[in-house]
């Protein structure tokens, strides 16, 4: 069977090696550029002790490369939708099944080698690239801290072998249930995309509790150290939250020490004066009782939310594949 | 009658099978000894395919038994390996040459005769090396057929085989089937809408209509116990009576009855003369499209 299987995907196992040798080029040559880069910077800003603005100031990195490598987010999307979508459903289309599940081989056979070496390519592919990206990216993660961000979190790392196994199983199921090809390869996208922010923007922050911390007004902000993930921050009142960048609702916002503040919720008596006095604003918020504070994800939590989503797609990917199965086997060709 | 001595390779018993509400094989139950080449002879839409697809294993039955090669159809390597069955699509890899089928046999297969695939190939004048989807339907038929033989299967079942060539390459490939079957080990199921195709060949007939068997049985038992009568247009009520009436067309100036003789022909008014089966095929089929008269006529062995 895995002399079958090459000979029908060894084109696009060969266009998908080249892209990813090209991508592996260009990232090398930049990547090493931009770790010199920034140990020059990181020696000049010592010399001059302004190491603490780093960030602010120094820009590392061409804007065309930083921008293809977070077009990555959608390499596993791609994968599920022209590897996973076709594999099984253009067979049945074109009617190929017929010859191959008339040869003295049996159906799961066909199916577990199909399958088998799809998700391994996959996951192969998939942790090429963002190895690639990974490290390509240390120089940035280093400098801005910003590895556990949604934008960067999901390109890094162990995730998208997990997308990517989801993805192309995802296709398959598909295209196993439908049985046509292009419907498969637009549900595929939609569904997989779909997920994805679903896991994202709701899920994701929930693994672990979150570690709040409060602080006082026109204290220096207690920033919590590393590439910590902030879930939530605002302002807190004797009756507790009142507002917070997750909850803040209509009428005049102001920003508190970076905190969106929704006005209308603060004590009327300090409402005036955030623009007539603020030095006068802050202290008046403290003698109510009012305090700043954030919602984030430690740093260190950063590999254990990585396998915590891995899992959870692998785990889909596995439910998928199980689907997959129960179809080819029992339902007629 | 004389009951068949050989052994059974086909063998349903009530087989029906519903797509969604709609009844594909209603109650078929067919019996082919081996070494026969039966011909699947039916209307479009009669469920020709669906029975091969059946008999292969591709599709499972709604009801009913189904024994093939002496068990029901698997996912045993072993029984897949002991059918060779070609759809009707032709279904082959566009992309791929004949060469790369070749190849996949071989790799699938734990019988495979690839010299058999190229030597047939070459007399054809088929080439090895361009992709399927360049050659003509006709190259195709010949290729999947090719590489249907090649498993050296015990039990073909061919849908529609010679739907894609020309009158000569038909004669030629039923001839081939012939001398594969007479090498022995071999039976043939195969479907067709054109009796003429199969005549000469075929030793074994099994007719489907509106997914119903009308006739399944040796030809030559069919052929001696059916007989046609022309005579004038007159009450048959008595020949009715004494033999079973298949079809009856009736004109003014004179009658034609298709009868599956009980005994002798005793009427003199009556011309009568043996039946082809093309004759006896339509027959069947006129019945069948006729009001209430339909009904499963079983001759054969078995009986």
């Amino acid at each position: 069977m895995t002399w079958l299987v090459w000979r029908q995907h060894r084109t696009q196992a060969y266009f998908a090696a080249a892209a990813i040798a090209a991508f592996a080029v260009l990232l090398l040559i930049t990547g090493r550029q931009m770790a010199s880069q920034y140990q020059a910077a990181l020696t000049a800003c010592a010399a001059s002790h302004t190491c603490g603005n780093l960030a602010n100031t120094l820009n590392l990195g061409s804007p065309v490369v930083s921008f293809l490598v977070t077009l990555t987010v959608a390499v596993p999307c791609l994968m599920g939708v022209f590897w996973g979508g076709p594999l099984v459903a253009r067979e049945v289309e074109t009617g190929t099944t017929q010859f191959a599940w008339m040869q003295s081989v049996p159906r799961s056979r066909w199916l577990a080698a199909k399958v088998g070496w799809a998700l391994l390519a996959a996951a192969a592919w998939g942790g090429a690239v963002s190895a690639l990206v990974t490290w390509w990216s240390s120089p940035v993660n280093a400098l801005k801290q910003q590895n556990f961000q949604p934008s960067q979190f999901d390109i890094q790392g162990i995730v998208p072998i997990g997308y990517a196994v989801f993805a192309v199983a995802l296709g398959i199921t598909v295209g196993a249930l439908l049985r046509r090809t292009l419907p498969a390869m637009a549900i595929t996208v939609a569904v997989f995309t779909l997920l994805r922010l679903v896991v994202g923007q709701d899920f994701r922050s929930h693994y672990m509790t979150a570690v709040t911390k409060t602080f006082a007004f026109l204290h220096h902000l207690p920033l919590p150290a590393g590439s910590y993930w902030q879930v939530s921050g605002g302002v807190v009142g004797p009756g507790g939250h009142i507002s917070s960048s997750t909850l803040a609702g209509s009428g005049a916002h102001l920003s508190i020490d970076g905190l969106p503040v929704n006005l209308v919720s603060l004590p009327a008596a300090c409402r005036n004066l955030a623009f007539q006095s603020p030095q006068k604003f802050f202290p008046c918020l403290t003698a109510h009782g009012y305090h700043g504070f954030i919602a984030y994800q430690p740093a260190d939590r950063y590999w254990a939310f990585q396998g915590v989503e891995t899992g959870i797609f692998v785990l889909l990917a596995a439910a998928l594949i199980a689907v997959t199965a129960i179809v080819i086997l029992r339902r007629d060709a | 009658m004389m009951a068949s001595r050989d052994p059974v390779a086909i063998q349903t018993r009530g087989l029906s099978k519903l797509y969604r509400r709609v009844t594909a094989l209603s109650e078929v139950t067919v019996t082919v000894p081996e070494g026969r080449i039966s011909a699947l002879i039916g209307p479009n839409g009669a469920g020709k395919t669906t029975l091969l697809r059946v008999l292969s294993g591709l599709a499972r039955p709604t009801s009913g038994e189904v024994a093939v090669l002496g068990g029901p159809p698997s996912q045993d390597p072993a029984f897949l390996a002991s059918i060779g069955f070609l759809a009707q699509e032709l279904p082959l890899y566009r992309r791929f040459t004949a060469e790369d089928h070749i190849g996949i046999g071989a790799h699938l297969n734990s019988r495979w005769d690839g010299p058999y695939v190229r030597q047939r190939l070459e007399s054809l004048g088929i080439p090895l090396d361009q992709p399927v989807g360049t050659l003509s339907g006709g190259q195709r038929a010949q290729l999947a057929l090719a590489l249907t033989l090649a498993k050296r299967p015990r039990l073909l079942l061919l849908d529609e085989p010679v739907a894609a060539l020309d009158p000569l390459a038909r004669r030629q490939f039923v001839a081939h089937l012939a001398e594969a079957v007479a090498d022995g080990g071999l039976t043939v199921v195969l479907s067709s809408h054109l009796v003429a195709d199969l005549e000469r060949t075929c030793d074994h007939v099994i007719l489907l209509a509106a997914s119903r068997v009308q006739l399944c049985g040796e030809i030559d038992t069919l052929l001696a116990a059916h007989q046609v009568l022309i005579g004038p247009s007159k009450d048959t009520t008595a020949i009715e009576r004494d033999h079973t009436l298949v079809h009856a067309v009736r004109t003014p100036r004179q009658t034609t009855l298709l009868i599956r003789r009980n005994g002798p022909v005793a009427d003199p008014a009556f011309e009568i003369s043996d039946v082809g089966l093309e004759e006896l095929v339509l027959g069947y089929m006129g019945q069948q499209a006729g009001p209430a008269s339909a009904h499963l006529t079983m001759i054969g062995e078995g009986q």
